[in-house]
């Protein structure tokens, strides 16, 4: 009622109010083709997501089971001092793109997957077990840097779903009634004022 | 940007095996829950892993900013994690969609 309340009835403020609604309808009518649009592309990124989730855990169990391995043979020892002799660390990149509007980060990676001979600890001094080890963990690095693309890319494209859900449904539900109301109230307002004028007339010349 | 990992030793030290430098061993709740407030304030982390038994030992109220944030963006592993994320398909999509 808050428009109703706070117009005049006159019959510009009739014609700026029918420009308003065919405005908040032609806007109304997008955000839902962007709605269905987001929802669709959610629904692809959410396969992804659930596989990439799927890989991830069998990447870690595979890791676990390795350094387990590793540790049980080696010794805690020297699996620590290998561990802690590593120099190359992998780097990730953020990258930004746009989905409908959404920016999604793109996460790029580099210096994940190393030769044995490249990881820094001496290739002597350690056994083969504490490379797979090593190996299985820079798999799972790389399983979870796509998790954390496709994850974070399903978070916004989430938010922006439900954002762009409740502006559709204020302006089906509130905005558009509202200002239909005050057209409705303009209109009969001025006819009102007519019937007025011509009893007025009539009464004049009688 | 880096990845940052937080957890037990022996849950971090393959890790560190893969290169990862920042790994941060915490030994009681107390200090994960301030490990993870001051990665979240890292603006050189891009991605934080956790042990998903980990992150059910946070605060609620951290929990639900793990769950919200994405730059950093959490990956909790081992466990059944996706819980946030499945409650947020729900809320913005009205249905349960995962599974």
């Amino acid at each position: 009622m808050a428009i109703k309340d706070n117009i005049k009835p006159t019959r510009s403020e009739l014609l700026e109010l029918k420009k308003k609604i065919v405005l908040s309808q032609s806007g109304h009518k997008l955000l839902k083709m962007k709605r269905d649009g987001l929802i669709m592309e959610f629904f692809e990124i959410m396969d992804k997501a659930k596989n990439a989730r799927a890989e991830l855990m069998k990447s870690y169990g595979n890791a676990t089971q390795k350094i387990a391995i590793a540790r049980a043979v080696e010794g805690n020892v020297a699996v620590m001092s290998a561990a802690f002799a590593l120099k190359e660390q992998p780097e990730i990149n953020l990258e930004s793109k746009n989905v409908m509007g959404v920016v999604v980060p793109k996460i790029e990676s580099s210096g994940i997957m190393k030769h044995a001979h490249e990881r820094g600890y001496g290739v002597i001094g350690t056994s083969s077990r504490i490379d797979e080890a090593a190996e299985a963990y820079e798999r799972l690095v790389e399983q979870i840097i796509i998790s954390a693309e496709i994850e974070s890319a399903m978070k916004k494209l989430l938010d922006d779903i439900e954002k762009t859900k409740r502006r559709v449904n204020a302006l089906e539900f509130k905005v558009i009634p509202e200002l239909k109301d005050a057209e409705q109230f303009i209109k009969l307002r001025l006819e009102e004022m007519e019937r007025e004028e011509t009893f007025r007339l009539k009464k004049i010349k009688a | 940007m880096e990845i940052a990992i937080i957890g037990k030793s022996d849950f971090i030290v393959g890790f560190r095996l893969a290169g990862i430098r920042k790994t941060f061993d915490v030994k009681d709740d107390r200090e994960l829950e301030d490990r993870v407030r001051q990665c979240m304030d890292d603006r050189d982390i891009g991605i934080i892993v956790l042990h998903a038994d980990d992150l059910k030992k946070l605060p609620a109220g951290i929990q639900r900013a793990v769950d919200e944030s994405v730059e950093p963006t959490f990956i909790a592993i081992g466990g059944k994690e996706e819980s946030g994320l499945r409650e947020k398909i729900r809320r913005a999509i009205g249905v349960d969609l995962w599974k």
